[in-house]
């Protein structure tokens, strides 16, 4: 039996706190505070129904939230959402402190893997990044990444999703330009796993849809949302902002504004529905006051979402935040440091849902090289996020003593049994002498990077679809392509 | 120091109670008008320009001196024939149809506005037919059309369709911006201009006025 320490607390992560219990509680407080004196507007009929009926004050579309129907919603709301792949299978649990990374949607550019030229982004760009991140182990869950934007505009979400789900097995969150879109797009995700039935069991699907800051819900926003909730599909509902111009400069102006934002969101879904899956947070982006520009891979970026991952895990409610976005044109020693630091304070903060991973210019421009040196960052935070072993077989008394002064560890057996998980080792990053750097054709880690993409593009192709359901797909998508012809919309 | 001197330097600062007092001074000492507005407030507000442009003043800066400005021209414009009011030309702006975010055109107005530049903000999710019925009415050199999804930038085409519909097209210059949109989609739809942020907005209306 293995002797204990009595009255000692072990622990195992690293564990990492931005502020007290208390400043939460705060923050908590100054957003009931906003809610129910300045409340927010809601341009979605029945939401605004819902909310008059549940004792909110309605002027017109203005809704003041009393402080005591938020707490009641914030305890309906599920503490665990369970997302599972498109096989069925319960992959990712979105519980307190489990962290899971993926790319984000709809990025306008894509510097080109063959050409290494910026240009519009297509569908094949979606096909190319899903299958990418399909083959590298530390994306648990996918985003469009790219827009479709060489297919027809009223439904290249659509072709998004089926881009998506026929070039991956991972899970996946979804954008939609309408409600109608929407409920297409659920047919679809129904399509694939076999039925709604099966779609309700095992969502492998998550909306994000978001309020556009200051506290403004759109009838689209909410409508996408509440569709979900009839299927049983979860929904991120979260603004992206930018501080210091739709929200205070302040960086706990910022979180307590988007927390409004989101626990508004909150409050309709469990009306709309109670327990509705819906998981909180948002991007927490600061305007740069020279250019204008969203500073995704800003130190107050970070900071803000530490924070707000605290009030996730305070409220009991899932959490999706970004890392890896960076503002550097182009994959360098800037966007290295810029995601880096996100995805390390990601995974140390325990966030849910780190969406965004692989973004180069703000938002704006993609690389698949880029998405897959991410990777190695990814795996290099896990590891660090797994903390330090600390106990008889790790501190090694015995070995030291063993080895005695002047001897080494090198050919130990205790060194061949632990070398592996106690250093961590990349085959993207350089580390090796200068000399040996130059015999293998002084590839910096970016050109190691590219070539294993080009390797998994040539290479790697996911489980594949159905041929029926493929058709499926895509006959969905021209029946919503030509109700849209005729709706005008 | 002169009066001028010192008001270009409120501006400057941004230090709108110190202008409006200092502009009062001016015309109670029987300053003109125009002097006081092109070799005070906006003097410095040419300064505030340049400072912005080479990364030496940050956007809330300029607001707070784009706000000292307006603070003297409110006093001045009351001594001042509408015609001879000094203005770098006047624009009509929004967010097309579909379309409601608004905080990138805000920012196009308020830098333009502090360029002396007059603005009619249309608001968002605008319609063709109300940008029309804005050009007929307020007569601009300049329409700006704004964008952030890109289901919604289609809308620009049919706004510069409209307008040719209407026989206005040539009467107007259209520039748009957005974060999807690119020179290249302002070709393929026919604009005149596309501005990548607020400052280079500023300038491409400038530049297509002169």
């Amino acid at each position: 039996m293995r002797k204990i320490r009595s009255n000692s607390i072990e622990q195992t992560t690293p564990f990492l706190r931005w502020v007290s219990e208390g400043q939460i509680e705060e923050i908590h407080f100054a957003t009931l505070e906003v809610l129910e004196r300045t409340g927010v507007k809601v341009d979605h009929p029945e939401a605004l129904q819902l909310l008059k009926d549940a004792g909110c004050i309605v002027n017109e579309n203005r809704v003041r939230i009393p402080s005591w129907l938020v707490e009641e919603c914030l305890r309906l709301a599920p503490r665990k959402i369970v997302v599972a792949n498109r096989k069925g299978q319960r992959v990712m649990p979105l519980e307190k402190n489990r962290t899971y990374f993926g790319t984000g949607s709809d990025l306008p550019y894509t510097i080109d893997l063959e050409t290494g030229k910026r240009r519009r982004s297509g569908k094949r760009d979606v096909e190319r990044a899903c299958r990418v991140m399909d083959f590298l182990p530390n994306y648990d869950f996918v985003m469009s990444y790219a827009i479709a934007a060489d297919t027809n505009s009223k439904v290249s979400d659509l072709h998004q999703l089926e881009a998506m789900v026929t070039n991956t097995t991972k899970p996946m969150i979804v954008t939609a330009h309408d409600e109608i879109n929407m409920r297409a797009q659920l047919e679809m995700a129904a399509l694939v796993v076999g039925g709604k039935e099966e779609l309700r069991k095992n969502p492998f699907m998550i909306l994000y849809s978001e309020p556009i800051s200051p506290l403004v819900h759109t009838n689209d926003g909410v409508g996408k949302m509440f569709a979900c909730f009839e299927y049983g599909v979860p929904v991120v509902y979260t603004p992206g902002v930018l501080s210091g111009a739709t929200t205070p400069v302040t960086k706990a102006g910022t979180i307590v504004l988007m927390n409004a934002e989101a626990l508004a969101g909150v409050v309709m879904a469990q009306l709309k529905q109670k327990g509705a899956p819906i998981i909180i947070g948002g991007g927490a982006t600061p305007m740069d006051m020279k250019t204008t520009a969203t500073l995704y891979g800003s130190p107050e970026t970070m900071m803000n979402y530490a924070i707000m991952t605290q009030l996730s895990q305070f409220y009991g409610i899932p959490n999706f935040t970004e890392a890896g976005c960076v503002n550097s044109p182009i994959p360098d020693a800037q966007a290295g440091m810029e995601a880096g630091n996100g995805i390390l304070m990601a995974q140390l903060m325990g966030a849910n849902l780190v969406h965004d991973v692989g973004y180069l210019e703000g938002g704006k421009t993609g690389s698949l090289t880029f998405l897959t040196m991410c990777n190695d960052y990814m795996d290099n935070a896990r590891y660090m996020g797994r903390g330090t072993r600390i106990d008889e077989e790790t501190m090694a008394v015995d070995v030291i003593n063993e080895v005695g002064p002047g001897g080494n560890y090198v050919s130990h057996e205790h060194t061949f049994k632990h070398f592996r998980e106690e250093i961590w080792s990349s085959k993207q990053f350089n580390s090796s002498f200068w000399e040996i750097w130059e015999e293998q054709g002084s590839k910096s880690m970016e050109d190691k990077a590219e070539e294993l993409t080009k390797y998994i593009v040539a290479t790697h192709t996911s489980e594949l679809l159905d041929g029926g359901i493929r058709e499926g797909l895509n006959e969905i998508i021209a029946e919503t392509e030509k109700a849209k012809a005729t709706s005008k919309r | 120091m002169s009066d001028f001197t010192s008001l270009a330097e409120l501006v400057i600062n941004g230090n709108y109670n110190g202008a409006k007092d200092l502009t009062q001074k001016m015309i109670d000492n029987g300053n003109d008008p125009l002097e006081i507005i092109n070799q005070g407030l906006m003097a410095g507000m040419n300064v505030v320009g340049v400072r912005f442009k080479a990364g030496d003043m940050y956007v809330p800066e300029v607001m707070m001196s784009a706000k000292a400005m307006s603070t003297g021209i409110e006093l001045l414009k009351p001594l001042i024939a509408d015609k001879d009011m000094p203005t770098a030309g006047k624009v009509v702006i929004g967010t097309v149809k579909g379309d409601l975010h608004d905080i990138g055109k805000k920012l196009v107005v308020m830098m333009m506005e502090s360029a002396g530049f007059e603005i009619i903000d249309l608001g968002v999710d605008i319609d063709p037919a109300a940008f029309v019925k804005a050009v007929k009415e307020h007569s601009p050199q300049v329409i700006g059309l704004s964008a952030l999804l890109t289901t919604t930038m289609l809308s620009m085409k049919d706004t510069i369709e409209a307008l040719k519909e209407e026989g206005l097209r040539d009467s107007v210059k259209v520039v748009i911006g957005g974060a999807p949109i690119s020179q290249s989609f302002a070709d393929e739809i026919g604009a005149d201009g596309y501005a990548a942020d607020a400052a280079s907005a500023t300038e491409l209306c400038r530049r297509i006025i002169a």
